[in-house]
């Protein structure tokens, strides 16, 4: 083991790191539906394959579920976050996912679900799908668009809010000798996570067993394995891990804000300490590249003051 | 906030135009000084026409003319803040071209109702007469933005040539309601009368029933519209108690004018 120990708390020691996270630009959309199973039908295909820009195009999530009282129409509805390297790169993907899989789902409605003055067209492709039968409807400040479906009208609010302080890349690497104990562990941390508003964890359960360091030995390959945190490879590698670890799992955090980021950061490891020495979590640690290429910093010795 | 009352000092024996006599136009100005304004383009003083109490120090200024005739006209006209309350009947072109805050006519209001306007809230609690969100002659379009409720029934043409914005009617709106219309909503709680939306380009004309619909019209059938959540939703957000009962689910879609562009609809709700 390189990284040294901070603190050990509750048995599991939680190493003296940092979390490095990127500036990054993000939207929130409200997908409603007839029923919260269609909302999140909706949602989950949309999001689906977005669980890192390098190879998806975008960070997607959900963020939350929602009353029929917290949507525009009144109906069930679900909050997805996105997130992109820019707002160039982020809009082809709004259009594109909102186009293949919102539109495309029974009885869905799409609104605008992040406040701001930065717009990004959202409405600029999915409503060209009427061929000419769309039309606007202008309630107050919001413009609306309707486009005639086969099972009656797809609505779509003209443009999302963007913000460009999005957060992506907080992390949190949980080491344990016991895999399905770790796994249980990380799960519990994700939920604790889920209830911290406006953060996804885009990645599979909101978890990543192959957490990735920059660049690869073969040409064209921008990231690969996390060999220092790869038990496999404890004998042949400079390894991170120490002999009784079984595996390592990580999660990470895309948050519309950095505050987001460290409160989820923060819940996760509280979950995480609280209740994993049980089930064979032994330590606590954060990914970075040594502070040189994210302008956002997590250290986990702050997530326990 | 501050209070200013004007109340009118005698009935205008002619027609009086009060056409930029607003809420914002008081803000700052001490007694005296709303006094001395000038009134119309007739030379005559705010002082002349209206006792006036209170002064437009601080934010936000609430205006209330008393004692107001319907031969009071242009009251509100190019408002941009504050509220503006009419103990009275209001004359023709109340809220004209108003671009925002709140005119409250609590009588009855005359013909060109909030015609141009781009922002705000007209409430009218008794009938208002014809042209309610139309044009005048010379201009392009009519009503391109707020929102009027009233309280009675509108007269014809309510909502000529109207481009964005709602009006909502809680009686009766008169013949050819949305004619021309270029986009908008206009709410008849009570339906409409003879031909309504006759040239029609886009908008959406709402109500139980219509005297008699063009044959221009063309009948899509009966649907439960997710836009139609929207509008209620967006009545309640912005008129609060004075707000329409909810549209039900199924309404009836008559698209139009087909002798235009055919892009407009009315929707029957009953």
């Amino acid at each position: 083991m390189t990284t040294p120990a901070f603190k050990t708390v509750n048995g599991i020691t939680v190493d003296d790191t940092f979390a490095e996270a990127f500036g990054m630009s993000g939207t929130g959309l409200i997908l409603t539906a007839d029923s919260p199973r269609w909302a999140m039908i909706a949602a989950q295909t949309m999001t689906g394959f977005g669980t890192s820009v390098i190879g998806c195009g975008a960070e997607c999530g959900i963020d939350r579920v929602l009353e029929p009282s917290e949507t525009p129409d009144g109906r069930p509805g679900v909050r997805v976050l996105m997130f992109g390297f820019s707002p160039d790169s982020l809009l082809p993907q709004v259009k594109n996912r909102v186009g293949q899989c919102v539109l495309t789902s029974p009885g869905s409605a799409c609104y605008n679900g992040l406040e701001s003055t930065q717009k990004l067209a959202m409405s600029a492709g999915p409503r060209f799908f009427g061929d000419g039968w769309q039309t606007s409807k202008r309630l107050g400040s919001r413009r609306f668009w309707r486009v005639p479906v086969m099972d009656g009208e797809f609505v779509i609010e003209d443009s999302c809010g963007l913000t460009t302080d999005a957060v992506g890349g907080g992390n949190l690497l949980i080491i344990g000798t016991h895999r399905a104990g770790l796994l249980e562990t990380t799960e519990a941390a994700v939920a604790a996570m889920a209830k911290v508003p406006d953060v996804i964890t885009p990645f599979p359960g909101g978890i990543v067993r192959s957490g990735s360091k920059v660049g690869s030995k073969y040409k064209g390959a921008v990231a690969s394995t996390n060999n220092a945190f790869c038990p496999t490879l404890r004998g042949t590698t400079v390894s991170e891990l120490d002999d009784k670890t079984l595996a390592v799992l990580e999660i990470v955090i895309d948050g519309l804000t950095s505050q987001a980021v460290a409160a989820a950061m923060r819940a996760g490891l509280e979950s995480v300490l609280a209740t994993g020495a049980a089930k064979g979590v032994t330590r606590v640690s954060a990914g970075n590249y040594g502070g040189k290429l994210g302008q956002h910093h997590y250290h986990l010795k702050d997530m326990l003051s | 906030m501050s209070v200013v009352r004007l109340r009118l000092l005698s009935a205008p024996a002619a027609r009086l135009d009060l056409s930029g006599l607003t809420a914002d136009a008081l803000a700052g100005l001490s007694e005296p000084g709303i006094s001395n304004l000038s009134l119309g383009s007739g030379g005559a003083k705010i002082g002349d026409v209206f006792a006036v109490s209170g002064s437009g120090s601080g934010d936000g200024v609430t205006l209330v003319l008393e004692g107001v005739t319907p031969a009071c006209d242009g009251i509100g006209a190019g408002q941009r803040s504050g509220t503006l309350i009419v103990d009275g009947d209001a004359g023709a072109y109340a809220g004209r071209h108003m671009r925002g805050g709140r005119l409250d006519i609590r009588g009855s209001a005359g013909s060109w109702l909030a015609a141009g306007m781009s922002g705000g809230v007209v409430s009218v609690a008794g009938p208002a007469g014809d042209y309610t969100g139309a044009h005048l002659s010379g201009e392009k379009f009519g009503m391109s933005g707020g929102t009027v409720v009233i309280g009675g029934d509108a007269g014809e043409r309510t909502g000529d040539r109207m481009r964005r914005g709602t009006i909502v009617v809680k009686g009766r709106a008169g013949a050819a309601a949305g004619s021309r219309m270029a986009g908008g909503t206009i709410w008849a709680e009570n339906g409409f009368g003879a031909g309504p939306g006759p040239l029609m380009r886009r908008g959406t004309l709402i109500g139980p029933r219509a005297e008699r619909l063009l044959s221009t019209f063309s009948d899509c059938g009966r649907h439960d519209l997710v836009i139609l959540r929207l509008i209620t939703a967006h009545a309640v957000a912005t008129l609060g108690t004075l707000a329409p009962a909810p549209l039900p689910g199924l309404v009836r879609r008559y698209a139009g004018d087909m002798a235009t562009i055919g892009k407009g609809e009315i929707l029957l709700t009953a």
